[in-house]
């Protein structure tokens, strides 16, 4: 029989001392690898998602991300592994339960917006008097009611990526998994879009979603998975994440002034911002033994013209690099 | 609802839907009853073609002359029963009767058309004006030579016509004539076949007349005509063989021609719905609910869907107007042929190779469409697998005329020409063993063909395995 964990997700959402998601596995993946050919893409990866939770699974381009959501969905077999699903195999009968938007995103071009999405929710054994409503009300609710009866190739990339999204969800899936499903928006969809995300978990389902913008994982991720280089570097909560990240300062100079020479001696790392007023800003990695009181003594010493001087909070990209290092962040960024 | 069910559904709404289907559908009788019906059109439209003939003998000229006024006869004494046919077939004998007994064509039009008058005044409006092919006129010159201005345009008759041709019929030192047709149109050789005949008959009149025979007796000699009868040692019945024992064979030999049809019809449809897919980005999503056997299993159902739908059409079509015809022509044709799908070892033999085959070849199709990253791509594989498909029509009419011919037998086991031959030997008498045995080969063949067809697909929509990735690996190994 199909459990449900809703009433017991809200339940735990409502009481702010306990964690919003329940302890139990919606997805378990054990010693996963995947080689194509010589070329190996995740190597002995192992993480578990709890039930209610929203989980991102992190890291740059080429990292193994897809290929992991991929083997997680059933597309493809893995090398080596085992994976659970909702307490399951993951053969066709259990992805009836699971929602998938793959990175490569697509839609048959002649179906009207609504036949779209209810034709994904009837693949997944959805009556079709079910799917054709829940399909009118998703687009209502998404502000597509509109263009529900317009041919896919007659909507805007980003609307027709937000039809995809309500395909995705209109069997009213137990498990979501959305593969880098912020690409291709713009910043006022991907709001949208945090919200839908932030809306299903409420609703007591389990969101997946992988990503290589940290920022929409710091925002919605109850637990995080970094991948580089087809291995794990951390799973676990964004807080812990981010503890391991190393302090931060922010210096703002007045002008032109030039801090490298400054900053260089100590071995920082830094990134220059734009500053307020025309100021320079300088968010320096505070690391090699130092910390802030070294800094703003070499700024007193050096007569730096100092207009800011304050610690700052590490973002989860800073913590990634200070895992993975240098290197392998850069090539997220590329 | 099945998931093989739907995507059969969704590829058979989507071809139903495009202007491309509905062109075809209603299109392809069009262009075929254009094709059967214009030449008969321009030929009625177009004014009799204007002939002279020169001959050294005044009686080849009548000879050739005669020839040509008795095919003008015949083809208005065609025209008129067609007409009967139509309009009044209960009068055929006696306005036929009317038109024999009558001296000249012109006449034996004038008869007939009074005839349907007396007897259904309403139907004779629209009697026909049969007009004669041909015109023969007096030639404007005595030699030959002398017509080439009419014959090369430069100069017009004094009726005003334009001369289409000329026949100078001359004798060599022997006496045999020779026949020359001069016209600038040598393509349309139907007058020189008109005096070819008419000479011949010449020629023996004349070879009776010098063995002292009467020369009429000549035209009695042509009409000496021995009748064929065909048996089959198989009828129990010892009658002899009718169109009832040969309507099997035509509708085998149809079903082969449509399965041919039907897969080389159905493959560009294959090709395209599978790259379709894969440039819409849209497998990975389906691939979640439906397996690749399921989808290559909807695929086929619904582009055999699309086929159905357009054979039924065009089925119903044809068969209402040729039952139509037959029924007006008194003729039982199209049921004989009925009958003739309706014996059991036939019909499943019919079954098992047109569903088998059909499923064969499309499965290939849709495992080679996986394989390509564009239509392009996918079109240089068409020209191989045409050849391929080419082979098995080669063997048709060999096993048409020896069924049972050691190579063809061979043939008829390996699964690449199963399909056709299993058609086209069933009428032959294939015991019911050997049907069983090619099915239950066609079935494995299918099963096998379309798990390797499904792991090909996986690999292609899957893991991206492409013709020219392959290529690739190729050139680096």
């Amino acid at each position: 029989m199909r459990q449900r964990t809703q009433g017991r997700a809200l339940d735990l959402a409502l009481d702010p001392g306990k964690p919003r998601y329940s302890m139990e596995a919606a997805l378990e993946a054990e010693g996963l690898v995947k080689r194509y050919g010589a070329r190996t893409a995740v190597q002995d990866l192992s993480f578990r998602v709890p039930k209610g939770s929203i989980y991102g699974v992190l890291g740059p381009n080429g990292a193994g991300k897809s290929s992991t959501l991929r083997m997680l969905v059933g597309v493809l077999r893995p090398t080596a592994g085992r994976i659970t699903v909702l307490g399951g195999a993951a053969d066709r009968e259990t992805m009836k339960r699971v929602g998938y938007l793959p990175e490569e995103r697509g839609l048959y071009r002649g179906m009207s917006a609504r036949a779209a999405i209810a034709y994904l929710a009837r693949l997944k054994g959805t009556p079709a008097g079910k799917a054709f409503k829940r399909a009118d009300q998703l687009l209502a609710d998404h502000g597509l009611g509109s263009v529900r009866r317009k041919k896919v190739k007659t909507l805007s990339k980003g609307m027709a990526q937000k039809v995809q999204v309500l395909g995705a969800i209109a069997h009213e899936p137990d498990l979501i998994i959305f593969d880098e499903p912020f690409s291709g928006l713009d910043p006022v969809n991907q709001r949208v879009l945090e919200d839908t995300i932030r809306a299903e978990a409420a609703a007591g389902r389990t969101v997946v979603f992988s990503t290589h913008v940290m920022e929409h994982a710091e925002r919605l991720c109850d637990r995080i998975l970094l991948i580089a280089q087809g291995r794990a570097a951390f799973e676990g909560t964004v807080r812990d994440a981010l503890a391991l990240a190393p302090a931060i300062a922010v210096v703002e100079t007045d002008g032109e002034y030039d801090m490298a020479p400054v900053l260089q001696p100590l071995g920082f790392k830094w990134v220059e911002e734009l500053g307020e007023h025309g100021n320079r800003r300088w968010r320096v990695t505070l690391e090699n033994g130092h910390g802030s009181r070294q800094l703003l003594q070499a700024c007193v010493e050096a007569g730096a013209p100092l207009s800011l001087f304050e610690p700052a909070r590490a973002s989860l990209h800073e913590a990634f690099v200070a895992l993975v290092g240098d290197k392998v962040a850069v090539s997220a960024a590329e | 609802m099945s998931p093989i069910f739907l995507v059969a559904r969704r590829d058979y709404m989507a071809y139903a839907g495009s202007w491309g289907f509905w062109l075809s559908l209603l299109t392809a009788p069009l262009i075929i009853a254009v094709l059967l019906f214009a030449p008969i059109f321009l030929a009625r439209a177009e004014p009799p073609r204007v002939l002279a003939i020169v001959a050294e003998r005044a009686s080849d000229v009548a000879a050739v002359e005669a020839a040509f006024a008795r095919n003008a006869l015949r083809d208005a004494r065609g025209e008129i029963r067609g007409y009967l046919a139509a309009a009044a077939p209960d009068l055929e004998a006696p306005v036929i009767e009317a038109f024999d007994a009558a001296p000249d064509r012109q006449a034996a039009i004038a008869a007939a058309r009074a005839v349907v008058a007396e007897r259904a005044p309403n139907a004779v409006r629209a009697f026909p004006s049969p007009s004669p092919r041909y015109q023969i006129v007096a030639a404007p010159a005595p030699q030959i030579q002398a017509l080439t201005p009419y014959l090369d345009g430069t100069r017009t008759l004094a009726s005003g016509a334009s001369l289409y041709g000329a026949l100078n019929i001359r004798r060599d030192e022997a006496g045999a004539p020779v026949i020359e047709y001069w016209s600038t149109a040598l393509n349309h050789d139907e007058p020189t076949n008109v005096a070819h005949r008419a000479m011949r008959l010449e020629m023996q009149r004349e070879a009776l007349a010098a063995q002292g025979l009467p020369p009429s007796e000549a035209e009695r000699l042509q009409g000496f005509d021995p009748q064929i009868v065909q048996f089959d040692p198989r009828t129990t019945t010892g009658e002899s063989v009718t169109l009832r024992e040969r309507a099997p064979f035509y509708a085998a030999l149809a079903l082969a021609f449509i399965l041919w049809s039907v897969v080389f019809s159905v493959a560009n449809m294959l090709l395209n719905g599978v790259i379709e897919e894969k440039s819409n980005k849209i497998l990975d999503t389906l691939l979640t609910s439906v397996s690749p056997l399921q989808m290559l299993i909807g695929k086929l159902l619904g582009v055999a869907a699309v086929s159905v739908t357009l054979f039924l059409f065009w089925g119903a079509l044809g068969g209402t107007l040729l039952t139509m015809a037959a029924d007006r022509a008194g003729d039982s044709i199209l049921g004989q042929i009925a009958a003739a799908f309706l014996e059991p070892r036939l019909l499943v033999a019919f079954v098992v190779g047109f569903v088998a085959g059909y499923i064969m070849y499309g499965a290939i199709f849709l495992a080679l469409g996986s394989l390509c990253e564009s239509l392009q791509e996918a079109q240089t594989l068409l020209g191989p697998v045409a050849l391929v498909l080419a082979m098995p029509m080669m063997l048709i009419t060999p096993a048409l005329d020896n069924p049972n011919a050691p190579i063809i037998e061979t043939a008829s086991w390996i699964p690449l020409f199963t399909p056709f031959l299993l058609l086209v030997r069933a009428p032959s008498g294939l015991s019911w063993i050997e049907i069983a045995g090619m099915g239950a080969m066609m079935i494995a063949t299918v099963v096998l063909l379309l798990w390797l067809a499904s792991l090909v697909f996986k690999a292609g929509v899957v893991d991206q395995v492409s013709l020219s990735s392959l290529r690739g690996r190729k050139a680096k190994g």
